[in-house]
């Protein structure tokens, strides 16, 4: 369901704010301009790190827009985004989802399949073919 | 499957000189593909790639001045073919 306003976004969550800023450059680039890419990256301080209020906020607020597929990087970032998610209400949690899939490869796919006004689910189903699609 | 509402077509275009099968052209073919219900597939150097798949199209590791071929089936087939067809010299 992403019928409330525009195009299904990404929610890039990653321990490296650097890391997520480049990826969301790389993806809006091929994605153009009309998918929301957001990051939630790296600690309150700006270190290496994860920041749990960060990713909540991105989630409600791609909520209450077109909703949005949460890419992680690994380990604690994944932690993050589920607690999160245990936050939301859900009304929210029909309108975020999180993809098990590599973080480049999953948020490429995601962010074109969004750019063709794809639903939430296909959106999360592109992110996953990450997973099956050979590299070379 | 041949239905009266179902077509296949086939077609071939040559990317222009320089102009690779990269992310940004690849986002470009894939979001043209998408925009039909025809399942589109697009081979090149020997490896056949489902054209609404980002993924599938940058593993074809086509390069500037390749030849594709150009698939589809469904009952749009020949406007998406003849879509790619006229998308792809533009590439840029």
């Amino acid at each position: 369901m992403s019928d409330r306003n525009g195009h299904v976004g990404l929610i890039l969550v990653s321990h490296s704010a650097k890391l997520a800023e480049g990826l969301a450059d790389l993806l809006s680039q091929v994605a153009g301009p009309t998918v929301p890419i957001v990051t939630a990256a790296g600690a309150v301080d700006g270190s290496l790190g994860t920041n749990g209020g960060a990713v909540l906020e991105a989630m409600q607020r791609a909520a209450a827009d077109g909703g949005a597929v949460v890419l992680v990087d690994l380990g604690s970032s994944i932690l993050a985004v589920r607690a999160a998610l245990a936050e939301l209400s859900d009304e929210e949690l029909a309108r975020v989802a999180l993809a098990d899939a590599p973080l480049v490869e999953g948020g490429m796919s995601a962010a074109v399949a969004a750019s063709t006004g794809c639903t939430l689910e296909e959106a999360v189903r592109a992110a996953e073919e990450a997973r099956v699609v050979a590299k070379l | 499957m041949s239905s009266p509402s179902s077509e296949l077509a086939e077609r071939s275009v040559r990317l222009p000189e320089g102009v690779a099968l990269h992310a940004r052209p690849a986002g470009m073919l894939v979001r043209a593909a998408a925009a039909f219900a025809a399942e589109v597939h697009v081979s090149a150097n020997g490896r056949r790639a489902n054209a609404k798949s980002i993924l599938d199209v940058l593993a074809l590791g086509a390069e500037g001045g390749t030849e594709l071929r150009i698939d589809a089936s469904g009952e749009d087939a020949a406007a998406a073919a003849e879509h790619l067809v006229l998308l792809v010299p533009e590439l840029a």
